[in-house]
């Protein structure tokens, strides 16, 4: 980063690098895209007078940072509570990244996320359990499962919108739960939980160095996860679903340019079911077992109240807000059911006063801050007379505005010098020598733009003289503005003149 | 035959009051009210307490039964209020109303069970048997007082809210507002007021449901899961909105479950009704009420 101090008022700070010419500027894609890994642009720095390359997007540094302090802070404290609450913090929030998919860029308002988790994991537990099947045909079989459950609750998706595909998918969970109470295979013996199921990481040396690893291995899930959203949500299936995005209109116009975003949603959505189903698999195979919590309605909504904290729709929402919810409920056990009520009130809270949770906060924020300005401006309307004072936040360039206070102050200074006294000089004597005030005067009408100056148009030499007004337009010829004739050029000059101060007058 | 036919009226007549009162708060208000298992716990906690200070008190009889049964009403209506206030009036008028009231009910039942957890405990609370013990023999069947009391009470209730929507005036505007509420809004319908009026009776209605059903399983903190799920799926099959689509869809859907559990199996009752739901919905988007509609027409 360049070492002058930069952030001038409220411009955003962009980091900037000085662009060294000897040097072949290499831009690093992501690997098989076209896409850039940094969203770099030249830039002419006005202080300094040098090239300088600007980061626009600052969002993968932010992630760079921030995944490395997820994966750095647990390792380095080591202590295994904290890596065990990383770890779930890990596998919530890939779970969330999935929801977000499916909420965000597919559009559907499904709640049958974990009902997906669960199917994965305990149909991948069960196979386990009773054939033996080893971890990686657990998280094929995971991901198989969600990929047909995917497919089977997104029959209806296609003829329901909105709301009521999320009443309809609200009672899924409790469903599930419902039957693996009841079936005996599953249910019968334990409650519903599973037990014995292959696990990933066996037991290492310490429980210390076990649980690292465990954790290590639920952050490479996270890191899936993400690398799925953003393949998702980045790529062509997405930039056709956003065409979809906000409303019946534009699902109109996506069908008219031929995005068939049904089934691009649907493919989302199975997409996301089928790593759903994975990281259920992934679960059972990480605790060795699963249990019929998954399935309960307090989970689902504690799930949702992290997406909600974090803001709805974007993966960076769903992974901080995970990570805050479960921080909330892992460390502070001992005060009971006290902490879901916290993450209950903290979701009810941004509900009700944000827009979009943590990550929405700062375009609201900022639209506050606007807002409280222009009421600001509006109020000391002094140096903003010159325009609307809505419009003042939206001028970038302060000297626009500095410039037109300066014209207004000038005008109310030369309309203070209109006098019959004037008029009459100027009558008298046209040209050559004046007053200072008239003089003054001439000069600034002098400075006025082309359009619609006003201009003499001699029709006969010494006898007919007319005045128009000039078009400012190549090729258009100037208008006639009266049918007056002037036989002489002073009174054309003084013409001119009187209907200039009319106009000055009229400002 | 018959005691299926007895054990489906009851499941549907309960699940019916929680389906109509979602249908009516959707249908007016545009806010999908998934605080409805909440309010559904409020009412069976509040007919609790009533009961334990009634039997102190030595109350017993008639007047604990109306008591008990009117205790659960309020209750369920003072906690319908309090979802409206929270998730309704702060949000009704600004951008993207319907997602953010879905997930401040949602937000406030999962703080809701927690209040429920901290208040009275994990354990089942049971209520007063209202109707009594005893059976009746209709048929070859064998009916208890509390199945038959609960069809019956369920039945004048719904009644009682059709002639309400009929024929009083605050009903008139409620059916305005569910008609166009812009419309209603113009022509000087308070949405507040009307809102809160249909969050209050909802509440009432599923206040009730929790005491119909609290004769059969007990009060606990998670009890409303299944009446609020099963009420959203009734809701749904019914069309949301249309009560008389609703009424269909809950005897559909209580039979269904009755029938499945009978000579089926336990475990496969909630495919049977969510496949039955997605089968609805897939050929009639609008549920049951839009077909009823276009019969009509």
């Amino acid at each position: 980063m360049s070492s002058e101090k930069r952030l001038v008022g409220r411009r955003l700070l962009r980091p900037a690098w000085p662009v060294r010419p000897e040097r072949t500027f290499r831009r690093w894609r992501y690997p098989f895209t076209k896409r850039p890994v940094l969203n770099l642009t030249g830039k002419f720095n006005p202080i300094t007078l040098k090239r300088e390359m600007v980061l626009t997007d600052k969002k993968p540094m932010f992630w760079l940072v921030g995944l490395s302090a997820l994966l750095l802070l647990p390792v380095a404290s080591g202590t295994e509570r904290v890596l065990t609450l990383f770890g779930i913090a890990c596998i919530y929030a890939a779970i969330n990244v999935m929801w977000t998919l499916i909420i965000g860029t597919a559009g559907l308002q499904s709640f049958a996320t974990l009902a997906t988790v669960g199917v994965g994991s305990y149909g991948a537990g069960y196979l386990s359990v009773t054939y033996g099947i080893a971890w990686p045909l657990m998280l094929i079989v995971g991901l198989l499962l969600g990929a047909l459950m995917g497919f089977v609750i997104s029959l209806p998706a296609r003829r329901l919108d909105g709301l009521y595909y999320a009443l309809l998918t609200l009672g899924l969970s409790e469903f599930m739960r419902n039957f693996v109470t009841q079936s005996d295979a599953l249910g019968g013996k334990f409650n519903g939980a599973l037990f014995g199921v292959a696990k990933i990481v066996p037991t290492l040396g310490t429980p210390r160095l076990t649980q690292t690893v465990v954790f290590i291995t639920t952050f490479v899930l996270l890191l899936l996860a993400l690398a799925v959203f953003r393949a998702v949500n980045g790529g062509r299936i997405g930039l056709m679903l956003k065409t979809a995005a906000t409303s019946k209109e534009d699902e109109s116009f996506a069908s008219a340019i031929g995005i068939d975003f049904q089934r691009a949603r649907l493919w989302v959505f199975m997409i996301a079911s089928g790593a759903l189903g994975f990281i259920g698999a992934f679960y059972s195979a990480t605790v060795g077992g699963t249990s019929l919590q998954i399935f309960s309605l307090d989970l689902l909504l504690l799930m949702l109240a992290m997406i909600v904290i974090g803001g709805l729709g974007r993966a960076e929402g769903a992974v901080i807000g995970t990570v805050i919810v479960v921080f909330i409920t892992q460390w502070f056990v001992d005060w009971g059911p006290w902490r879901i009520v916290v993450v209950g009130v903290l979701a009810l809270l941004s509900v009700l006063y944000t827009r979009n949770g943590l990550f929405g906060l700062k375009a609201q924020l900022r639209e506050i801050r606007t807002r409280r300005q222009t009421l600001h401006r509006a109020a000391t309307t002094g140096r903003y007379a010159e325009f609307l004072p809505q419009e003042a936040p939206e001028i970038g360039d302060k000297s626009v505005i500095a410039k037109r206070v300066f014209e207004r102050d000038l005008r109310g200074r030369l309309r203070s010098w209109i006098s019959p006294d004037l008029i009459a000089e100027h009558e008298r004597k046209p040209l050559g020598q004046h007053s200072d005030h008239l003089e003054r005067m001439l000069n600034y009408f002098r400075k006025a733009p082309i359009p619609d100056k006003y201009a003499v148009y001699c029709e006969e030499p010494f006898a007919r003289y007319r005045v128009v007004a000039l078009s400012g337009l190549p090729g258009v010829p100037p208008r006639v503005v009266d049918d007056k004739v002037y036989d002489s050029l002073d009174a054309a000059y003084h013409a001119v003149f009187l209907r200039r101060v009319n106009d000055l007058r009229a400002s | 035959m018959l005691d299926v036919v007895f054990s489906g009226l009851v499941l549907s007549s309960v699940y019916g009051l929680v389906a109509i009162g979602i249908s009516l708060t959707w249908a007016s208000i545009g806010m999908l009210n998934l605080a409805q298992g909440f309010i559904f716990t409020a009412g069976g906690y509040s007919a609790y307490l009533f009961s334990q200070v009634a039997a102190d008190r030595g109350v017993s009889g008639p007047a604990l039964s109306i008591g008990t049964v009117v205790a659960g009403m309020l209750g369920a209506a003072v906690f319908g209020l309090a979802v409206g206030g929270l998730a309704f009036l702060p949000l009704q008028d600004r951008d993207n109303f319907r997602t953010r009231s879905l997930i401040a009910t949602l937000a406030i039942s999962l703080i809701g069970t927690q209040v429920w957890l901290i208040i009275f405990g994990p354990q089942s609370k049971p209520l007063p048997q209202i109707f009594g013990d005893g059976v009746v023999q209709v048929g070859d069947a064998s009916v208890t007082y509390g199945q038959l009391g609960g069809i019956v009470v369920a039945a004048l209730t719904l009644a009682a809210v059709i002639m309400w929507m009929r024929s009083s005036r605050s009903g008139l505007q409620m059916r305005a507002m569910m008609m166009n509420p812009l419309g209603a809004a113009v022509v000087g319908v308070s949405v507040r007021t009307t809102g809160m009026r249909v969050l209050a009776i909802s509440g009432a209605l599923t206040g009730l449901s929790a005491v119909l059903l609290g004769q059969v399983f007990f009060v606990s903190p998670t009890s409303g899961v299944t009446p609020l799920t099963v009420g959203l799926i009734i809701s749904l099959a019914g069309g949301l909105g249309s009560i008389p689509g609703t009424v269909v869809a809950a005897g559909l859907m209580g039979f269904a479950e009755a029938i499945t559990a009978r000579y089926l199996e336990q475990s496969y009752v909630p495919f049977v009704l969510f496949g039955l739901v997605v089968l609805i919905l897939v050929f009639r988007p609008r549920g049951l009420g839009g077909l009823l509609e276009d019969v009509r027409e």
